[in-house]
C-alpha cells in the first residue's frame, strides 16, 4: 500500500505548522459555535426595541447630572473600594507569589479564589459582614489576591537570574530578594497593579449592582426605571473616572487618595463573631453531609434544580461570546490601528473601542437586556463586544509595531497578506487567554436572568440557600479552572508575552 | 512606606468612631426605587422625633438583602414582605412582627395580561394562559411570586416553568407592570396596591394592561423588630416602635408604603406564608 492510494488531505487538515494549526483551532470554534446555535434561545421579546434605543441615546446625548443623588459620594466610594481592594490584593497576594511556584497548594488555592467572580465573593460576604466595606473590600481582595500571587510568580520567574548569582554568598533570601530581583521586576509589576486597579474600578462599579453604594448602585436603578438622562449622567461620570486615571491615579497622589478613600469606607460593621461561625460552619454545607446522612445526601443532590443545563448554558454562552469576541476583535482591529483611515476615523476607531472595552460586560449587557428582553442575546452581544474590543485595542497597538513589507499595496491587500498572518497568532493567543475571563462572566451573567449557573447561584442566595449556592460556586469553579487548563494547552505559544494585563 | 502605615493608622482610628448606637431600619425594594433615600427619610425623621434617638434609612438593592442586613444587625426594623418577614424572623430568633398595613391583613395578587393576549377579566384565570409568557416580581415577594405561584399550582396542577412558554423575574412590581404593559412578557403577577397605586397616579396605560384575575386574599407585609431592641435601646422601646408605627397618620408618610395606616400584627399571623413557602420550596 502506497501513499499515493490515499486521498490527500488538505494542508489545514494536516499540518502541524502554526498556520494551518491556527486555521483548524478557528475553523473548529467559528464551526462549534454554528452547530450549538439552535440550542441557545436569542429571540427578541421586546415589542419596540428601537424606541427604547432611541430614548437611551437621548438619555446619554442629554445627560442630566442634577438627577443624581450625590454622585461624589458614590464616585469617591467607587475609588476607595477598588484602591484598598486592590491594595488589601496585593499585600495578601504577594507572600504566596513568593511560594507559587513551590506550592501545589498555594497554587491550587489560588486558582481556586481566581475562579469565582468578585460578584460572587460579593454575595457571599454579604451574608457575614452585611452591606458594608468590608464586603467590598473581601470581595475583590480575594481574587485579587490569587491573581496577584499567579501574575507576580510569573513575572518574578522571568527576572533575570544574573544579578542574584552575582550577589555574594551569606547573603539571606530577603536581601537577595530585595536586592536583586525586586527591582528588576519592579516596573512590571508596578504595571500591573496598575491594570489591576482599572480592572478593581470596573469591579467596584458592578458591586453597586449587589447594593453596595458604589455607582452601580443608582446606575442600575436609573437603567431599569427607564431614567436614561440620569442613568446618561452617571454612565459619563464612569467614563470620565476611566480617562482621566493616569491624572489622578499619580504615584505621589495614591497615598492622599487612600487616606481620603478611609473615611468615606466607614461605618465598619460590627463583625458578629458568632454568626460569622455559624455561616461557614453550617450554612455553607448540606445538612445531610454535616449528620454524615449519606441517603439524605443524595436525596439533597437530586433537589439541585437543573444542574445539568445550567451547565450547559453556561459553556454553551461562552463559547458563543468567545467566537462571537474573535469575530468582533477581526472587524473592529483596522479601525484603530495606524495603517488604516485617516486620523479622524482612527481617533473615532479607538474612542469606541476604549468606550466598549472600559464599559463591565454585565453592565453592557444590563442595557442590552432592557432593549431586547431576556434571552441569550442580550449576553452574547454583551461578551462579544466588549471582549472583542478589549482584543481588537491589543491587536491594533501590536499592529502599529508592524512595518509593511509591500509599499505598493492598497489597503485591503495590506490587511489581507501583510498584517492579518503575521496578527493573528497573537490575536488568537489574546483570545485563548480571554476565554476563561468570558467564562467568568458568562456565569454571573445568569444573575440577570440568563439561566446560567449565575441564574441559580444568585436564586439559591435569594432563597437563603447557601448550602445550594456554594455548591453551585464550586462547580463554576471547577468549570473556570478546567476551561483555563484547556486554553492553556491550545494557546499559540511564541507569541509576545505582553498580556497579564488581560486576566 | 511611610504613607502605608499612616494611612492603616487613619483608618484604625475611624472605625473606631463608626459605631454610634443609631437606630436604623430598611425597607424591601419593592416597587420604583427613584427617590427612595428622599421618602423614606421623612418617615426617618418621623421614626426619630418619637423615639428620642437617632434614625437612619439603609436603602438595600434586593429582598435578600433587606433580609441579610437585618440578621446582620446593620438594621433593627424592616419593613418587610410576608416571606422576606418569615425568612428574617427565622434567622434572628427572638425578633418580632410588630406592625401591618391596614390593607395587609386582606392582601391580593392581580394577574395583568397585555391587550394583545385578547384575555378579559374573570372568576379564575383562562386555560388560555398556558404558553405565554410570564413574569413574577422579585424571587422571594410573597405577592409577586410566592402567592402566585401557590395559585397556579393550584389552579393548574403544574410548575409555572411548565405552564408557561417563558418565566422570568423582573425584580420588582414597577417593572412587572412595565414589562407587561411593553409586551415583553405577555403576563405577570403584582401586588395589587402597588397596581392600584399606579393606576390611580395614571403611570399605567390600562389601554395596554389591565387585570384579568385578582386571588384570594392572604396576609402581607409588616414592620419587624429585632429581638434585642429592647435591650440596646432601653426598656419598652419595642412598645415605642410599634405605637409610633400605629400612630403613624401623615399621608405623605404613609404614601411611600402605600397603605392607609398600620395597625398591629403578630409573628402567628403568617403562618400560612411559611406553610405555602415550605410546600413549594422555597423555605425549609
Amino acid at each position: 500500500m502506497n501513499d499515493a492510494a490515499l486521498p490527500r488531505r488538505p494542508v489545514w487538515l494536516a499540518g502541524h505548522a502554526m498556520g494551518p494549526r491556527l486555521a483548524r483551532h478557528s475553523l473548529t470554534l467559528i464551526a462549534l459555535a454554528l452547530l450549538l446555535l439552535p440550542l441557545a434561545d436569542l429571540s427578541v421579546t421586546t415589542r419596540d426595541p428601537w424606541a427604547e434605543l432611541g430614548r437611551l441615546a437621548q438619555g446619554l446625548a442629554w445627560p442630566n447630572f442634577s438627577g443624581v443623588e450625590s454622585p461624589f459620594h458614590a464616585l469617591g466610594l467607587t475609588v476607595s473600594v477598588a484602591l484598598w481592594g486592590t491594595l488589601a490584593g496585593v499585600v495578601l497576594g504577594f507572600p504566596l507569589a513568593l511560594l507559587f511556584t513551590r506550592s501545589r497548594l498555594v497554587r491550587a488555592g489560588c486558582a481556586f479564589v481566581r475562579a469565582i467572580h468578585e460578584l460572587f465573593w460579593a454575595l457571599l460576604f454579604l451574608q457575614v459582614f452585611g452591606l458594608s466595606a468590608l464586603t467590598a473590600l473581601a470581595a475583590l481582595a480575594i481574587p485579587y489576591a490569587g491573581i496577584f500571587a499567579k501574575v507576580f510568580a510569573e513575572i518574578l520567574e522571568q527576572t533575570p537570574r544574573a544579578p542574584a548569582e552575582a550577589l555574594p554568598p551569606g547573603g539571606g533570601r530577603l536581601s537577595r530578594f530585595l536586592y536583586a530581583e525586586l527591582p528588576l521586576a519592579w516596573a512590571q509589576l508596578a504595571a500591573y497593579i496598575r491594570y489591576r486597579f482599572e480592572c478593581g474600578l470596573r469591579a467596584s462599579v458592578l458591586l453597586g449592582f449587589v447594593g453596595l453604594p458604589t455607582l452601580g448602585f443608582q446606575l442600575e436603578t436609573a437603567f431599569r426605571e427607564g431614567r436614561y438622562p440620569e442613568a446618561g449622567a452617571l454612565l459619563w461620570c464612569f467614563y470620565l473616572l476611566i480617562a482621566s486615571l493616569p491624572w489622578w491615579s499619580h504615584r505621589r497622589l495614591v497615598p492622599l487618595l487612600l487616606v481620603a478613600g478611609a473615611f468615606l469606607l466607614g461605618p465598619w460593621p460590627a463583625v458578629d463573631g458568632g454568626l460569622l461561625w455559624r455561616f461557614v460552619s453550617q450554612d455553607l454545607w448540606p445538612a445531610p453531609l454535616l449528620d454524615g446522612d449519606w441517603a439524605g445526601l443524595a436525596d439533597w443532590f437530586a433537589g439541585i434544580p437543573e444542574l445539568g443545563p445550567a451547565i450547559g448554558h453556561t459553556l454553551l454562552l461562552a463559547l458563543l461570546g468567545t467566537v462571537g469576541a474573535l469575530l468582533v476583535a477581526l472587524l473592529l482591529w483596522p479601525l484603530a490601528s495606524r495603517h488604516f483611515g485617516n486620523p479622524a476615523s482612527r481617533l473615532a476607531g479607538r474612542g469606541l473601542l476604549v468606550l466598549l472595552r472600559s464599559t463591565p460586560e454585565l453592565l453592557l449587557a444590563f442595557v442590552f437586556l432592557l432593549l431586547l428582553g431576556p434571552s441569550m442575546l442580550p449576553a452574547w452581544l454583551a461578551l462579544a463586544l466588549h471582549n472583542g474590543a478589549l482584543i481588537a485595542f491589543l491587536a491594533a497597538r501590536h499592529a502599529d509595531a508592524l512595518e509593511p513589507g509591500m509599499p505598493g499595496l492598497p489597503a485591503s491587500g495590506r490587511m489581507a497578506y501583510e498584517l492579518l498572518p503575521r496578527l493573528y497568532p497573537s490575536l488568537l493567543a489574546l483570545l485563548y487567554y480571554r476565554a476563561e475571563v468570558i467564562l467568568r462572566e458568562t456565569a454571573i451573567l445568569g444573575m440577570l436572568g440568563v439561566t446560567t449557573l449565575g441564574y441559580y447561584i444568585d436564586a439559591n442566595f435569594q432563597y437563603l440557600m447557601f448550602d445550594v449556592a456554594a455548591f453551585l460556586l464550586l462547580v463554576t469553579a471547577g468549570l473556570n479552572i478546567a476551561v483555563d487548563a484547556l486554553s492553556r494547552r491550545l494557546r499559540p505559544r511564541d507569541t509576545p508575552h505582553e498580556e497579564a494585563c488581560l486576566r | 512606606m511611610r504613607w502605608f502605615a499612616a494611612s492603616f493608622a487613619a483608618l484604625a482610628l475611624f472605625a473606631q468612631g463608626a459605631a454610634a448606637d443609631t437606630f436604623r431600619f430598611t425597607a424591601i425594594p419593592d416597587e420604583d426605587q427613584s427617590r427612595l433615600v428622599e421618602r423614606f427619610s421623612q418617615v426617618a425623621d418621623y421614626l426619630e422625633q418619637r423615639l428620642g434617638v437617632e434614625v437612619e434609612y439603609v436603602p438595600v438593592k434586593s429582598y435578600g438583602a433587606a433580609v441579610s442586613a437585618f440578621r446582620n444587625d446593620q438594621v433593627q426594623l424592616a419593613w418587610f414582605g410576608g416571606l422576606s418577614g418569615v425568612q428574617a424572623r427565622r434567622l434572628v430568633p427572638g425578633s418580632q412582627a410588630l406592625a401591618q398595613g391596614a390593607e395587609d391583613a386582606a392582601f391580593k395578587t392581580y394577574f395583568i395580561a397585555h391587550d394583545s393576549t385578547g384575555l378579559e377579566p374573570g372568576e379564575t384565570l383562562p386555560d388560555a394562559v398556558e404558553d405565554m409568557s410570564f413574569t413574577f416580581g422579585s424571587r422571594t415577594s410573597t405577592s409577586g411570586r410566592l402567592m402566585p405561584d401557590y395559585y397556579l399550582h393550584q389552579r393548574f396542577d403544574e410548575a409555572p416553568d411548565e405552564l408557561f412558554s417563558r418565566v422570568g423575574f423582573s425584580g420588582d412590581h414597577t417593572r412587572t407592570i412595565a414589562l407587561v404593559e411593553a409586551g415583553t412578557y405577555q403576563l405577570g403577577a403584582v401586588n395589587y396596591a402597588v397596581w392600584e397605586a399606579a393606576v390611580e397616579d395614571g403611570r399605567v396605560d390600562t389601554d395596554q394592561v389591565q387585570v384579568i384575575w385578582s386571588t384570594p386574599t392572604y396576609p402581607d407585609y409588616q414592620w419587624t423588630l429585632r429581638g434585642d431592641a429592647d435591650e440596646r435601646y432601653g426598656d419598652g422601646f419595642s412598645d415605642r416602635v410599634r405605637q409610633a408605627l400605629l400612630e403613624m397618620d401623615d399621608p405623605a408618610l404613609l404614601d411611600s408604603f402605600p397603605r392607609s395606616a398600620f395597625i398591629p400584627a403578630d409573628n402567628a399571623m403568617y403562618t400560612p406564608i411559611e406553610d405555602v413557602a415550605e410546600e413549594l420550596g422555597l423555605l425549609r
